[in-house]
């Protein structure tokens, strides 16, 4: 109320001010004087506005950026970057602009509430916290009390800084194994071909300020990638901050903005990026262009070798040198003879250079997703880019507070021995998850039936959807309790929604990633909760403190604020509430063969030699498979099905379906956040809408024309899209973006308050399927027709 | 006499459109929504154009940030038959809203087509109201006027009224516009034109320096620096 009053108080006053503004030069707002400026964190207050600068965390995106908030009387009404801040320094991409529209959403669930109707009917019961957590704890105890722990599960997104061990203490403690992310669906590629080549379990980071040539292998660097304020800057440093100017190649079937402002775009056939990499290698062997020195003293099964049983193994050189050959690597690719040459010599010969791999669902699932992850990351080692400047480089973390250790009882050992829902470790012997996967076991039953499931930053209604499947399996699941802050499609068939609340409103922390050196990035609340909202990491310890026993002894703490000053008490509290973090701010690249070199290959090895040795034989899958062929263990290509022309399908359906992500998108806050739909596709001029990029080629063949609506049909659903006839596509591939298509209720636009869905979802046409062996998704690209509406 | 301006380096945008989404929340533009959108009445005063050419695979395409271009000899202002659009002492052409009739002769007449029409009354559901900027500068403009990028005035006041508060002299680089002090690649540079050693002033005699429809005789404020 009181806001609407100065609302409208202030409207007045400016009419008659901006005149005299215009004309005079400095004119204060009579009654209203605002002195500070919002750059500086303090806290005054002078005539009726109280203003202060709070510096936060984003949690928009994977990166974390430091946010300066502007609040004035209570409400926050502006963001800028952190200057202090080292992964944005100061700028703020339009997610993090827009973040105050997620924390105003009208969208956002404001109450705890139970479906009292058939799930999914839409029936809810607003009730207190208190009822909702008993509700959860006597379900959770009297399943613990059956023996039952186990099959308790829980599906999460992108969990943050000491979230993600928090939710595994949890579930360990509580006696269950499942805890499944979301990684195999994107991520969790580059993590495995890094252990299984590099030998370290995590997801690599790219110095790309220091690096002279940039090949990014799919994935959007500088629309999605992880670290996306990180490349932006870096690449606009690597252009014009440097006396030597550097090169970005972007290879996609795709023209996406990071193709448009690379350097050069590569068009390539979907699915095919590995041929694309080895044929690379084998120019750059062939040419002799590569590191010999750095091959041969730091690397394992470059050249054909024998093994300590004298049995001969093939390596890497003669497997390339063989098999990936230009005319058939460019037969395979469809990138011309001549182009792959040429950009493989200049990678080879433009030290420091750095070959990227995508993180984004969907880039790499063709069912060859490892293969070509290893294949591209091998291009890495041939130049000697591992841990060196403008290569490949590790993220270190910091050093916190120690863990409290906890005793499991015999219930939490019990489940803890049980097979994971997913698979992973069993069906998947190499995976870390296979989320995909959660739907067809909980729907068969396997390996056990699943009582309860909690949803966390998750929605694998909308992401995996699997033609109702996703639907089904939550409705065979007793009791689904979704932690979201606005009804999603997952939430919508819960038992119980505990309303997470929005990164301004909580305490936190996010590890600083993608700038290689260890850092940690403080979340603090920057307004008071909008709503009867919780932060998911409050509401577990209190449920632990319900539960009692020994899974509550596992959190000594009182509420997770008390945690995050308990885990960060190493640091300079001093420093990391003033700065908005505390980092080391330098990366120091490890000498191959020094001590330090051990940290950054061969450290994760399980069954593998700690040799410090990169492996292009990759010894850890040898130990695991003990396979009949060397090429199981060496980068290879093969031709994912759906590619063959010549089934019934590539017939029937003639082109294949890629997505990519775009930057006006952001997970968790898909499709209600309006600026972010008022600018959503930007080559295409669409706004509050999907559209559905078609080549020149196709368009002329099937008549169709810019701005007509289409179908686009998969073998299992269709989905309806505007076309939009562009010249950067693939000639048999048509281009779908995903964020789109979500069942919230958007209540925008003036004449069609009723129309609620806007635009796509490109899942909906998608098959989702595991590779054996890693449990990462195999999604595709779909194969799809398109015909008028 | 301070003469603010702008550069932009194609070759350090990425199109990344925070400076679009930074300009929307600095100043309260309202959400247009999906019909109003689909007529091209979205209020973007910092909107980025793609322009696409070639055929696959030789495409080329440039991307185009497009603020108000502060013309020194704006043809807005030339047909304002109220006046009510109007260049200041320091160059930056503004709209007076209780002067604007509503006639649309300038988003007309601008080549740049950076003029925006309230069609409607502005709306934004309760909830989303309590992050409108109060700066009073920006409250919400009635429908039926004009209006459009005004290099961030009220930054402008309130970085003179810092430097009063703090008894010293004023400097040019105390003030930023939100899509400046946003923008990801560090592409954009504002500041006085009229300084020979401001950043802008030096930028905008790059050689790789020039501005939209120049042969038009507007002389645009806002420099562009060619890519590659």
């Amino acid at each position: 109320m009181e806001n609407s009053q100065s609302q409208t108080q202030k409207s007045k006053l400016s009419r008659r001010d901006f005149l005299k503004i215009g004309a005079a030069t400095v004119v204060a707002g009579a009654g209203v004087s605002v002195v500070q400026s919002a750059k500086k964190p303090v806290v005054t207050q002078s005539g009726s506005l109280e203003e202060a600068i709070i510096k936060t965390t984003c949690a928009l995106c994977p990166s974390g950026c430091g946010l300066d908030v502007r609040v004035v009387n209570g409400k926050a009404v502006k963001v800028e970057g952190n200057p202090l801040h080292p992964l944005n320094q100061g700028v703020c991409c339009l997610k993090g602009q827009t973040a105050l529209e997620v924390l105003y959403s009208p969208e956002r669930i404001k109450h705890p509430r139970i479906q009292t109707g058939a799930r999914g009917s839409g029936d809810w019961k607003e009730i207190s916290w208190d009822e909702a957590l008993d509700l959860v704890v006597d379900k959770l105890a009297e399943l613990r009390e059956d023996g039952k722990s186990h099959s308790v599960a829980l599906m999460h997104g992108e969990l943050r800084g000491q979230m993600r061990q928090v939710v595994n203490r949890f579930m360990r403690a509580y006696g269950s194994p499942n805890v499944i992310s979301r990684e195999s669906l994107g991520e969790g590629t580059a993590r495995l071909a890094m252990w299984l080549s590099q030998g370290v379990n995590t997801i690599p980071v790219y110095d790309i300020n220091n690096a002279n040539y940039v090949l990014t292998f799919g994935g959007n660097l500088l629309e999605s990638s992880r670290n996306l304020i990180g490349y932006l800057s870096a690449t606009a440093f690597m252009r014009r901050g440097r006396p030597q100017r550097g090169k970005l190649v972007a290879v996609h079937p795709r023209l996406s903005l990071t193709g448009i402002k690379a350097d050069e775009w590569v068009p390539i056939r979907p699915g095919t990026y590995g041929a694309l990499a080895l044929g690379m290698a084998s120019v750059i062997i062939n040419s002799k262009l590569y590191d010999e020195d750095f091959v041969r003293d730091f690397t394992y099964g470059f050249e054909d070798f024998e093994d300590a049983e004298s049995n001969s193994h093939q390596g890497f050189k003669s497997l390339v040198l063989e098999s990936y050959t230009l005319d058939r690597v460019s037969a395979i690719t469809g990138v011309p003879t001549d182009v792959i040459a040429r950009v493989a010599g200049e990678f080879a010969t433009n030290r420091p250079a750095v070959a990227v791999l995508p993180t984004e669902p969907g880039e790499l699932s063709s069912g060859n997703a490892l293969h070509t992850a290893l294949a591209v990351h091998a291009l890495n080692a041939l130049v000697g880019s591992i841990d060196a400047q403008g290569g490949v480089i590790l993220q270190r973390f910091p050093e916190l507070t120690e863990w409290p250790a906890y005793a499991l009882d015999s219930d939490a050992r019990k489940g803890e021995k049980q097979e994971r829902l997913d698979g992973a470790g069993t069906q998947f012997p190499l995976a870390i998850s296979a989320y995909q996967n959660v739907p067809e076991r909980i729907l068969k039953g396997k390996p056990y039936p699943i009582e309860a499931l909690f949803l966390l930053n998750d929605n694998p209604v909308y992401d995996v959807p699997n033609g109702g499947q996703s639907v089904e399996a939550l409705m065979k699941v007793p009791f689904v309790v979704s932690f979201a802050s606005t009804l999603d499609e997952s939430a919508a068939h819960a038992d119980l929604i505990l309303p997470a609340s929005t990164f301004m409103e909580v305490w936190g922390d996010d590890y600083l990633e993608g700038t290689g050196y260890p850092g940690i990035s403080l979340r603090r609340p920057v307004v008071e909760p909008v709503h009867d909202t919780r932060a998911p990491g409050d509401v577990l310890l209190d449920l632990a403190q319900r539960l009692g026993g020994s899974v509550g002894k596992a959190f000594p703490w009182n509420s997770y604020k008390e945690l995050i000053e308990d885990r960060l008490s190493t640091l300079d509290w001093e420093k990391l509430e003033a700065n908005g973090n505390w980092s080391e701010l330098v990366y120091f690249n490890a000498e191959p063969g020094s001590p330090a070199w051990n940290d950054v290959v061969g450290r994760d090895r399980l069954n593998a030699p700690k040799d410090g040795r990169f492996d292009f034989f990759s010894r850890e899958l040898f130990a695991t498979l003990a396979p009949d062929s060397d090429l199981s263990c060496l980068p290879h290509f093969e031709i994912p099905t759906t590619l063959t022309d010549s089934t019934a399908d590539s017939i029937e359906y003639p082109f294949l379906l890629v997505t990519q992500p775009l930057i006006t998108q952001s997970q968790q806050w898909q499709g209600i956040v309006p600026t972010l739909q008022e600018s959503y596709g930007l080559q295409g001029n669409v706004k509050w809408d999907s559209w559905v990029e078609v080549s020149q080629k196709a368009a002329e063949a099937l008549h169709l024309e810019d701005g007509e609506r289409v179908w686009v049909e998969s073998p299992i659903n269709r989905v309806q899209a505007t076309v939009r006839v562009y010249a950067g596509i693939w000639p048999n591939a048509v281009y779908l973006p995903p964020g789109q298509g979500h069942h919230t209720f958007v209540r925008w636009g003036r004449k069609s308050k009723e129309n609620s869905i806007v635009g796509a979802n490109p899942n909906m046409l998608t098959k989702f399927d595991s590779e054996p062996l890693t449990g990462l998704a195999v999604a595709g690209p779909a194969r799809v027709r398109i015909y008028p509406v | 006499m301070l003469r603010w301006g702008m550069v932009i380096d194609l070759d350090k945008c990425f199109a990344c459109q925070s400076c679009t989404a930074a300009c929307r929340m600095e100043n309260n533009t309202p959400v247009a929504g999906k019909d109003q959108a689909d007529m091209g009445r979205a209020i973007l005063w910092n909107e980025v154009l793609p322009f696409v050419e070639g055929e696959y695979p030789n495409v080329h395409t440039t991307i185009l940030p497009r603020p108000c271009m502060h013309c020194d000899e704006p043809s807005c202002v030339k047909v304002c038959p109220v006046q009510a659009t109007f260049m200041n002492e320091e160059g930056t052409v503004l709209v007076n809203y209780d002067r604007c009739i509503g006639c649309r002769m300038c988003t007309v007449a601008c080549p740049y087509a950076v003029r925006y029409f309230n069609w409607y009354a502005p709306e934004w559901p309760d909830a989303l109201k309590e992050h409108l900027n109060p700066d009073p500068e920006v409250a919400p403009r009635p429908k039926g006027v004009v209006e459009k990028c005004t290099f961030c005035v009220q930054r402008l006041r309130k970085a003179r009224e810092e430097a009063e508060a703090e008894g010293r002299t004023f400097n040019a680089t105390d003030y930023t516009p939100a899509c400046v002090e946003t923008c990801t690649g560090r592409a954009r540079y504002f500041g006085d034109l009229n300084d020979p050693n401001s950043l802008v002033s030096k930028l905008s005699h790059s050689p790789r320096a020039f501005r939209m429809f120049e042969e038009l005789g507007t002389h645009p404020k806002v420099y562009y620096l060619k890519q590659g």
